[in-house]
């Protein structure tokens, strides 16, 4: 920014809310999620885990979540805030049948943590506002459409429910800047454990403006989902690019977003800013954070992404890109250092981050999904190291580890996959292939190097794969020279 | 006491002098300190499956689904709770005329063309007048910015409004959380002791609740004051008191000073010009947002379901709410918009602190500090009638700086003026109840009524 004015092609702020992974609610014991018996699937039946605190009853009072606490700390302390000294939470006021009290327990004066930031791997630091708790409203059910039904239905089961918040500046300048930070921002979370990927939601609100409009704002709300926030950046930037092309004039709206039709439309246009009347809650006292508490979370925290790239960097000698494509998935970087310590941290690296994730899309299963142990991981790849077995059968091998479990070594044993490494051997495999394969032979002496590889695959074929491609290559030139 | 009897009898003493919002009989065991007691409790706390409505319109029907943590705590002692008694609705009064629509004030037990006082009007009353037909009775009042003193002072009984936080809220409808206190008022300091000695303690479905530890308040009750170092508040005496109560009030001193306490005189500036302004402020900021969840959607009053839903809150608001309910929701409102927010609320705040601090001041010379209840005895209810919104705020000015600083106070009878009880306020510092019960057993002969 100069002169309080952007100097950018594109803004783009964020307003990000995510459920922590807490089993009970913000200000009671309601549980978070459906109790989930054996045998039966999870079935959430609708306001059956509330309670007078959370439906707000006349009387009830609010009694914090302590836990909760913890995990605004540990999100506040990873992105470097700036923690309050005291937990305080105000009243936001606004009518809306989802909201039980017709207030929301927020935070407003002292957010829990301010001007923290997350740097990209350009260098650039995108800077964090402020994060916050507060509590979810109830959610409105309609039976068909929220136009054409007649009625609305209250489910009061979300009521309560913690969120943290987090709002950055508006400091991002393209939707793949945000991409980056949003990425970023969810291996941070899945190194905290503050929050489940399967299960819970992550929303966003996105500021977006351009420069050709003069930065008139739209605020497009609501879009959940890591991959649909970028696919809604990239369509509201076009969109108001296109708009300032045919000579439209940009006004300050607010805008929803289309998963299906991949499209934002205006929900209203914005000529003033809400007024919440915030008040400090006065049913909740303020609670100190001691500097003893920031130090003990501080001393709890894992060894972060940025962190850890640096170590795999200087410590295992790793390319600055293994290194990132690593530590930016918390199950690859942890089963990384592992594997490192007992085969070659390059080839470890090089098996993970490229065979182990393309087992994982095959399968089409997120990391944490497979199945992987670690033992029979270095057991097989310590066989590669040590040449024992060829790259294909690795791969093989791999592959079938991830669903079940076996030792690598019994089952190159019981297979019969080691190298054949033994040069007579293998010199008479040769001597079979080259008899078996004269119009090959031919072709290759008549100039057509090509041909050749027909009769490596045969020696492949007799090896079932398990001989040096590359050796058997040579030894075949050498016999037909 | 034989039950039919008394709810035979209940329902008379109501049809004339409006006691009660609602009649119960809820008792679940027969042994305790209470056992012999029966207990009325004003509207604004949660009794399970009776009618609670806070006085207001608005919580037509609505029965709780579970007990204030105090209530709880007395029908564990063996108390029969019979009643919910009438009050200003939320409490938003000094007189209890500003009761919920469709509903009957309740009449000062000495005289019914005057008032009881409140907000806990129906509580003093019935404390009055069941002392007067001899049943054993003790009454749970409420009190945000004098409620308990102001109608213990009109009835001629006495009201203690405990520290803030000593007493747990759970279960109380909030007029305005950060100052709302529920105490006992009864027909002697010794069944305030006991009663206080039940209620008081930490809850932990109370965030705001003191972890403090509770003294036997009735074993106090009989130590001397002698040495006692007690000040009047000068600020107390000038314009606009009652001389009958300012005589009334230095004899009183008189008593005081024979059993060997010690008076001198106080002056509280910031209190006296700040705390009524700075008091109403919070309040109604704080009842703005309380009020907000009576829309007719969850609780109490419903209508006709029609229009959108902005028409809809505002239907079932406008019909339920009565003018003074409104009048605070929209000052409240007004107060903490942004733009306003920080020349009131804020500073409303700030101003709170600078009290409190005034007030630790002078506890640090100070036991006790004293001061008329009310500058006034019971009006008329033509007098009310003729007071503007402001001047009826201002009856208010003794007892907001001790509710505003969350200061305990004990409002005592001692006298008449034209048949008119009159009550002196005493305040200790915080957790102080012990030297209030004292100071206030100390001078029960008085008591005439």
């Amino acid at each position: 920014m100069v002169n309080g004015k952007f100097n950018s092609d594109v803004v783009i702020g964020l307003e990000i809310h995510f459920q922590p992974n807490l089993k009970s609610k913000l200000f009671c014991s309601c549980a978070t999620k459906a109790e989930t018996k054996k045998n039966e699937n999870s079935k959430d039946e609708p306001n059956t885990r509330t309670c007078v605190i959370c439906l707000g009853m006349p009387g009830s009072k609010p009694m914090l979540n302590k836990k909760a606490l913890d995990y605004g700390l540990k999100l506040g302390l990873a992105l470097n805030c700036s923690i309050a000294l005291e937990l305080i939470f105000s009243r936001k006021s606004y009518f809306y049948p989802d909201l039980a009290k017709n207030y929301q327990i927020s935070q407003f004066e002292l957010p829990l943590g301010k001007n923290g930031e997350i740097v990209l791997s350009s260098g650039k630091k995108i800077g964090i506002e402020r994060i916050h708790l507060e509590e979810d409203p109830a959610s409105l059910v309609h039976p068909n459409t929220i136009h054409d039904s007649a009625y609305t239905l209250i489910d009061y089961n979300r009521s309560g429910i913690c969120l943290i918040e987090l709002v950055t500046k508006p400091e991002m300048r393209s939707p793949e800047e945000a991409r980056e930070f949003l990425k970023k921002l969810r291996t941070i979370l899945q190194y905290l454990e503050i929050f489940d990927e399967q299960t819970g939601v992550i929303k966003a609100d996105a500021n977006i403006s351009i420069k050709e409009s003069g930065y008139v704002r739209s605020e497009v709300k609501n879009i959940t989902g890591f991959k649909e926030i970028e696919r809604a950046l990239l369509y509201e930037v076009e969109r108001q690019k296109q708009a300032m092309q045919n000579n439209e004039k940009l006004v300050m709206d607010t805008r929803g977003w289309n998963a299906l039709t991949g499209k934002t439309t205006r929900l209203r246009t914005k000529e003033t800013e809400a007024d919440y009347g915030y008040i400090i809650d006065p049913d909740l006292v303020p609670i100190d954070i001691t500097q003893e508490m920031i130090e003990k979370t501080k001393r709890g925290l894992p060894e972060l992404p940025d962190e850890k790239i640096k170590r795999f960097i200087t410590k295992h000698k790793l390319s600055p890109i293994d290194a990132q494509v690593l530590a930016m998935e918390r199950v690859l970087a942890e089963l990384f250092e592992k594997v490192a310590e007992e085969i070659d941290p390059i080839l470890a690296a090089q098996w993970l981050r490229h065979e182990l994730v393309k087992v994982a899309n095959y399968h089409k299963l997120a990391l944490d999904q497979l199945r992987i142990e670690e033992l029979e991981i270095v057991e097989l790849l310590s066989m590669v190291e040590k040449k024992e077995i060829s790259d294909r059968t690795a791969q093989q091998i791999l592959s079938l580890l991830t669903e079940k479990g076996f030792s690598p070594r019994q089952y190159v044993k019981e297979h019969k996959l080691t190298i054949v490494s033994d040069t007579k051997e293998l010199e008479e495999l040769c001597k079979k292939a080259i008899a078996e394969s004269q119009p090959a032979i031919d072709d290759y002496k008549a100039g057509k190097e090509i041909a050749l590889n027909n009769v490596v695959g045969k020696v492949m074929k007799y090896t079932k794969g398990t001989a040096d491609a590359a050796k058997v290559k040579d030894m075949l030139k050498k016999m037909l020279r | 006491m034989n039950i039919n009897t008394t709810q035979q009898q209940l329902e008379k003493i109501n049809e004339e002098y409006h006691y009660f919002n609602k009649l119960c009989n809820v008792q679940t065991k027969k042994t305790g300190k209470l056992k012999d007691y029966v207990i009325s409790v004003k509207d604004a706390l949660c009794v399970k499956d009776v009618e609670t409505k806070g006085g207001s319109a608005i919580l037509e029907g609505y029965k709780p689904l579970f007990n204030a943590t105090v209530i709880e705590k007395l029908l564990a002692e063996g108390a029969t709770i019979i009643g919910k008694t009438s009050q200003d609705a939320f409490g938003f009064g000094t007189f209890s005329t500003n009761v919920g629509n469709n509903m009957q004030i309740p009449l000062n037990p000495f005289d019914k063309n005057h008032s009881t006082g409140g907000s806990s009007g129906g509580a003093a009353g019935f404390t009055q007048l069941a002392k007067k037909k001899g049943i054993k009775h003790i009454a749970l009042g409420e009190s945000t910015g004098g409620s308990i003193a102001a109608p213990a002072s009109f009835c001629g009984v006495y009201g203690l409004t405990p520290t803030y936080s000593l007493v747990s809220r759970y279960g109380l409808l909030d007029y305005a959380n950060s100052l709302d206190k529920i105490g006992p008022i009864a027909a002697s300091v010794k069944e305030l002791a006991m009663c206080l000695s039940i209620i008081a303690g930490h809850d932990e479905k109370d965030a705001t609740s003191s972890k403090t530890s509770i003294p036997d308040y009735e074993k106090g009750l009989s130590k001397p004051i002698k040495g006692m170092k007690i000040a009047v508040i000068k600020e107390c005496f000038g314009k606009g008191i009652d001389p009958a109560i300012k005589q009334n009030i230095l004899e009183t001193i008189e008593t005081l000073k024979k059993q060997g306490a010690t008076i001198e005189e106080i002056s509280l500036p910031t209190t006296t010009e700040y705390a009524l302004e700075a008091y109403y402020i919070l309040a109604m900021c704080e009842a703005s947002t309380n009020l907000a969840k009576y829309c007719g959607i969850r609780y109490g009053r419903h209508e006709k379901l029609e229009g959108n839903f902005n028409q809809y809150f505002s239907k079932v608001r406008s019909h339920g709410f009565n003018k003074e309910e409104k009048r605070r929701i929209l000052l409240g409102t007004f107060a903490r918009m942004s733009g306003y927010r920080d020349a009131y609320y804020i500073k409303a705040a700030k101003v709170r602190t600078l009290i409190i601090q005034e007030y630790k001041k002078a506890f640090e010379k100070y036991d006790i500090l004293i001061s008329p209840t009310m500058p006034m005895v019971a009006p008329t209810f033509d007098e009310i009638k003729r007071l503007t919104p402001l001047q009826h705020y201002m009856v208010d000015l003794m007892t907001v700086g001790p509710s505003l600083a969350g200061l305990p106070h004990i409002s005592c009878p001692t006298g008449f003026k034209d048949n008119m009880p009159i009550g002196t306020m005493f305040i200790a510092d915080h957790f102080q109840e012990e030297k209030l019960l004292q100071i206030a057993s100390s001078i029960e002969e008085l008591n005439h009524g």
